[in-house]
């Protein structure tokens, strides 16, 4: 378990039952976990190697990378299968593939991006697996762009979430809307999302 | 004349290449690129008159890719940028952004107002002084191109935003990429002296502006 925080082991263990009273033996058992889990994270979580998602693209990776791409009014779908520490990352621009130009770019639109990587992640983990995702982005830049009819970032924020309810994908977190971007990444083993804000908050979902 | 189309993005099978566009579509990016070079010649001097330094200019350049390919094509994804887009009056979907790295917007504006150091420049005085300077730079380049053409062009206040390139980026591309499937951007990167190109400008014509400044033109040029 190299990513996973110090007091995860001790929590999640399968004598943590209610009825259960600690003893001594566990007591020290827990106290090794700890510390083993600490020594670990450091040793192995040096620098992940980070892949990039261009825009109306996406990424499915089984490998412990960091999937990363920038967001203004577009979305950022990050979908994570937490059994078999697989996910992927989904740059969306466009709401709805009905009343756009048609072109063969499942990426491109929340209605079509959300099934499509669900379907891609499953088929590198298992079928039916349980998906969780975060969304980030649908910003809108510019004042004067989205003031009466065009503010795209939340139509984008409103399609991504109806896709993911119509998908019965849980949505586990989020950081939309606001005026400013966002540079997402996405670890796909421990399934964090962090989201950078230009102003160099850091929010992790 | 310069024309240079897809050069960087040639082997992009995702760009409209030249060879597929018809004679009269390449006469209009001509045309398009002829405008564009007169006024980007205007806007570099009166940008050259305002910093009192010498600036000069890459060859304007057209490209035709689709919207999602753009970020690719300039790779610049979380360089800090300061962005200031115009809109035409009348013309709806034209877009123009001017975008400068955020260092060299700050040495810009630090030289507008008078001031011997960057660290003297507060954030306000900063963004007024890109404004200004985008509203005398947009300004020449429109006048440029409304008096030889003789269409009227006029641009809306401009309004700026600091981010990261490519966010500032995708709300444009989205609404282009609504309005036609490729999309057409003309750019001009200004260089001042000894260093590399840090400020690009973007005009997005919209399918309506192409349309009347090529009609005008080819008149004009008797093509």
């Amino acid at each position: 378990m190299p990513s996973l925080p110090p007091d995860y082991a001790y929590k999640n263990a399968w004598f943590n039952t209610p009825n259960r009273k600690p003893n001594n033996t566990l007591f020290a058992y827990q106290q090794l976990e700890q510390t083993s889990c600490l020594t670990t994270n450091a040793e192995k979580n040096p620098k992940l190697e980070e892949v990039r998602v261009e825009m109306a693209d996406m990424k499915v990776e089984s490998r412990p990378v960091e999937l990363i791409t920038s967001v203004g009014s577009c979305v950022a779908i990050c979908l994570h299968d937490s059994i078999s520490k697989c996910g992927g990352l989904a740059h969306i621009m466009l709401p709805n593939s009905a009343n756009a130009l048609q072109e063969p770019l499942p990426f491109k639109f929340a209605n079509t991006a959300v099934p499509a990587l669900a379907k891609a992640i499953r088929g590198i983990s298992r079928k039916n697996a349980p998906l969780s995702a975060k969304i980030a982005g649908g910003a809108n830049m510019f004042a004067n762009l989205g003031t009466n009819h065009l503010d795209i970032g939340a139509k984008n924020i409103k399609a991504v979430k109806a896709a993911l309810v119509e998908q019965k994908i849980r949505l586990a977190g989020e950081d939309v809307g606001g005026v400013y971007g966002r540079r997402v990444t996405f670890n796909v083993a421990s399934g964090i999302a962090s989201v950078k804000c230009f102003n160099g908050e850091v929010k992790k979902l | 004349m310069n024309k240079q189309i897809n050069i960087d993005a040639a082997n992009e099978s995702d760009c409209v290449e030249t060879s597929k566009l018809s004679n009269d579509q390449e006469i209009d990016l001509d045309i398009l690129l002829e405008l564009g070079s007169i006024g980007a010649g205007h806007a570099a001097t009166s940008l050259s008159d305002v910093i009192q330094q010498p600036v000069s200019i890459d060859v304007p350049k057209i490209h035709n890719l689709k919207a999602h390919m753009i970020p690719k094509f300039y790779n610049k994804h979380d360089v800090p940028t300061i962005g200031v887009n115009l809109q035409l009056m009348e013309s709806n979907g034209c877009d123009i952004l001017l975008m400068f790295e955020l260092s060299e917007a700050k040495k810009i504006a630090a030289m507008m107002a008078m001031l011997s150091s960057i660290e003297e420049l507060d954030p306000s005085t900063e963004t007024s002084a890109i404004n200004e300077l985008a509203n005398i730079l947009i300004g020449s380049f429109l006048t440029a191109i409304s008096d030889f053409i003789g269409i009227t062009l006029l641009p809306t206040t401009p309004q700026s935003a600091v981010d990261t390139f490519d966010a500032l980026l995708d709300s444009f591309l989205i609404k282009q990429s609504l309005l036609s499937e490729s999309t057409l951007i003309f750019e001009t990167r200004f260089k001042r002296q000894g260093e590399d190109a840090k400020c690009i400008l973007m005009i997005f014509p919209s399918p309506e502006l192409k349309e009347q400044l090529t009609q005008k033109s080819r008149v004009l040029f008797d093509v």
